[in-house]
């Protein structure tokens, strides 16, 4: 075709204006291409904790996909289902690998007891030190499935298959590319830590009264940010602490039962992160010279996932006989019928990362203890993208916060006996926590994520809490420029292409076959007076006619 | 390599209309403007046709249950023959001698046809960084087209003379009327079964094919009784 250029020019003098020429190659380079696959994906977690960076390091992700059996190189990035991985082979990955992709089953509540046991593994290993290798998280999608099933099938060459089968496969193979388009991971300055007091004044001087503290933090954590919706932990000891409010706030509000025990409630947050909500809290409770609130505590009771059957009380020194603690003690372990453990574990002044909550207040000489069905501080549940709402059995917490407003209420009334002596408001409704539970467990709760002043999750958590209570303050903590306690980072969360391309030799194959067709036509059309002549009738039936 | 697959499937989609141009003799008589007419009426035709389906034919929701409205589905089709139309139009209006007549109308309108819906298509389709045989399917469904345009053509031409034996009639006729169907029944052939994209191209050329070789067939006696080579 190219034999006579002279006409093709023709063409393009004569009918085609010039500047076509130019301008459709311009046009070519800035027209838009699209990826067939997209979807959400998550950040492994990454953070600082007392100047300690832990979790996954970068973000950018552009490299050939392979599956779990056929990656060589950095160059490659891992899609794998979490089933199919181990802990060994993860630690493989993750330091070889260029990156790797995580899929994880499409409901976090079914997930089988191999995926739990791998995904609380990375979670407690993993968000320990630094990797350097991107890891991100996608739930199963058919899309990922389907690239699954052709990653694995078009895996590499073994190594008896000859350079033929090779050189076919090369052709043939399906090749993925995955593309995750983000800035370098940038530590927030700007993140604020919030947290909400509010109290119930007692009957009385207020100044002159015996106070409790009950504080519970609310934020979640997984590994990653965007996935953590924290359902037990703590979903449920936010649900817990705010029906205690609205039960004590009713009983205050009658003169009849308004006791003469001051009530401190604490939402902190933090939680996650060595209790940075309740460290400020205290820092500007105590460490100012006119601090009045603190003055007379009987004790700080904190609440952390309290959604299981058991619970357990966790102190850091036995409460002695007589002490308020101990009364509480005494209270809760009659009232439930299954009882109460005392589980008892000193502070670790060497570590820096506190087991509970109440450390924080017995460190400050209060004596305080923590409710939580967790035995162990060291619990994989304490923070995992597993905690979600279906985890947690409405009719059970409310169980639970049942019992524990019924012991609050006969320590502060003085009460013994059966818990049909108290009054009707005190019974928890199992519609409310579930309601409550389906809310906090709507967005995830990551204290990355609620840094932002106007948080609609933190500032429904404040309207709740001044709807009951008075004197409703927050607390902004942001970490120190120099020597900050806690960094967070952004781009938590990005959105994945993976786009299906071939190898180079495959477009120059096509060619080669493009070329052999365009000549079978060329022949063709060439040939067709000979068909013609073919179909022509011969002359004789012609001239018949 | 995207710019150059781009290239592959281009070259796929428009060297056969200017191999077919070049050595059908198209060029010789210098017929390049008539095809260019011929591809003026195709678009007019065109918009005529979405006009007449925008108007007439309102988007129905028959198709969201799965259930394939016939009768819609075979009133649209019928919008078609108005491709017969335009074809009669062009071979009534655009002046030439015997064969270049016919292959001026059909390659004029396959390629107006290739241009306007191919061109786009791959610009933006084949271009991307993910490769799909979808358009080197596409391309050489046009391929396709061509044939199957100049063979209508070819009908149109046949059935508007005068000399047509009669016994061949009807069979113009019938080979007219499953031209201009012929996306409609392919497009119904396929949806009730499952065959890959590969095989329905092959059918799609098998019945182009069907319907080209028996129309040389005709033409190529009626053109020999009347003196046209």
């Amino acid at each position: 075709m190219f034999y006579e250029a002279d006409e093709i020019s023709e063409i393009f003098k004569g009918v085609l204006p010039v500047y076509l020429l130019f301008i459709l190659p311009i046009i070519l380079v800035i027209s838009p291409c699209g990826a067939a696959h997209e979807f959400p994906v998550y950040r492994m977690h990454q953070f600082e904790l007392h100047g300690v960076a832990r979790g996954c390091k970068s973000a950018a992700v552009n490299l050939e996909v392979r599956s779990i059996s056929s990656w060589r190189t950095q160059r490659h990035c891992v899609i794998s289902r979490i089933g199919n991985l181990t802990s060994l082979s993860l630690h493989k990955l993750a330091e070889n690998t260029g990156a790797l992709l995580i899929v994880l089953p499409k409901n976090l509540a079914t997930a089988s007891s191999k995926e739990r046991e791998v995904l609380s593994d990375i979670e407690v290993h993993g968000l320990t030190t630094e990797i350097d290798v991107p890891i991100y998280f996608a739930l199963w999608t058919p899309d990922i499935e389907k690239i699954l099933g052709d990653i694995d099938t078009g895996s590499s060459p073994e190594k008896g298959s000859s350079a033929w089968n090779a050189m076919i496969r090369s052709f043939s193979s399906n090749g993925y590319q995955i593309v995750v388009n983000t800035n370098k991971p940038y530590p927030r300055s700007d993140a604020v830590i919030t947290s909400i007091q509010g109290k119930l004044p007692g009957l009385g001087v207020e100044e002159k009264l015996p106070t409790i503290v009950i504080v519970t933090h609310y934020d979640a954590n997984g590994v990653a940010p965007d996935l953590s919706y924290g359902a037990d932990s703590n979903g449920s000891g936010v649900i817990a602490l705010l029906e205690i409010i609205r039960i004590f706030s009713h009983l205050y509000s009658s003169k009849r039962s308004h006791a003469p025990v001051n009530l401190v409630f604490l939402l902190a947050s933090g939680g996650k992160y060595n209790f940075q909500g309740s460290k400020k809290w205290l820092e500007d409770q105590l460490d100012v010279t006119d601090a009045t609130l603190l003055q007379d505590v009987h004790f700080v009771l904190c609440l952390d996932s309290i959604g299981q059957d058991n619970l357990y009380m966790h102190v850091s020194k036995p409460p002695k006989e007589g002490s308020s603690l101990h009364e509480f003690q005494k209270i809760i372990t009659a009232t439930r019928k299954s009882g109460v453990d005392i589980v008892h574990k000193k502070i670790n002044l060497a570590d820096e990362i506190l087991a509970w909550e109440h450390e924080r207040y017995s460190i400050r000489r209060l004596p305080s203890a923590t409710l939580s069905s967790l035995k162990n501080h060291k619990d994989p549940m304490r923070g995992t993208i597993l905690d979600v709402s279906e985890s947690v059995n409405p009719a059970t917490l409310a169980r639970n916060i049942e019992d524990i407003a019924t012991t609050l209420a006969r320590y502060i009334y003085n009460v013994s006996g059966s818990s049909q002596a108290l009054s009707s408001h005190m019974t928890v409704d199992e519609e409310v926590v579930k309601t409550w539970l389906d809310f906090l467990c709507s967005h995830p709760r990551a204290a990355p994520l609620l840094t932002d002043k106007n948080n609609p999750l933190v500032k429904s958590l404040i309207d709740t809490m001044s709807r009951f209570l008075v004197d409703v303050k927050t607390s902004a903590l942001v970490a120190d420029k120099r020597d900050p306690d806690f960094v967070f980072y952004d781009s938590s969360q990005a959105v994945c292409h993976i786009y299906n391309v071939k190898p180079a030799l495959f477009d120059l194959f096509l060619t080669v076959q493009i070329t052999a067709y365009l000549a079978v036509v060329h022949q063709i059309i060439l040939r067709m007076p000979l068909i013609y002549d073919m179909m022509v009738p011969s002359v004789k039936k012609v001239k018949s006619q | 390599m995207t710019l150059y697959h781009f290239g592959n499937c281009l070259a796929l989609v428009y060297i056969p209309y200017h191999l077919t141009y070049k050595y059908s003799g198209l060029s010789e008589y210098g017929a390049f403007w008539k095809c260019i007419q011929a591809g003026g009426i195709y678009i007019l035709t065109q918009l005529c046709k979405m006009l007449i389906l925008a108007t007439f034919f309102p988007t129905s929701d028959s198709s969201l249950n799965g259930q394939v409205d016939m009768f819609g589905e075979i009133l649209k089709a019928t919008v078609d023959v108005a491709d017969v139309f335009g074809l009669y139009l062009v071979l009534s209006g655009i002046p030439g001698k015997g064969h270049a007549k016919l292959l001026t109308a059909g390659l004029g309108w396959a390629g107006a046809e290739a241009v306007l819906t191919r061109f786009l298509l791959l610009w933006i389709g084949a271009r991307g960084a993910e490769f799909d045989w979808k358009y080197i399917q596409k391309s050489l469904e046009s391929n396709i087209n061509l044939v199957q345009h100049i063979t209508t053509g070819s009908l149109v031409w046949l059935w508007t003379r005068h000399d047509l034996k009669k016994s061949l009639v009807p069979v113009v006729s019938t080979m007219l009327l499953l031209a201009s169907y012929r996306s409609l029944i392919v497009d119904l052939f396929l949806a009730n079964t499952d065959f890959g994209a590969w095989t329905s191209l092959a059918i799609k050329a098998g019945y182009t094919l069907g319907l080209a070789l028996p129309t040389l067939k005709i033409y190529a006696g009626i053109a020999a009784s009347i003196g046209i080579f």
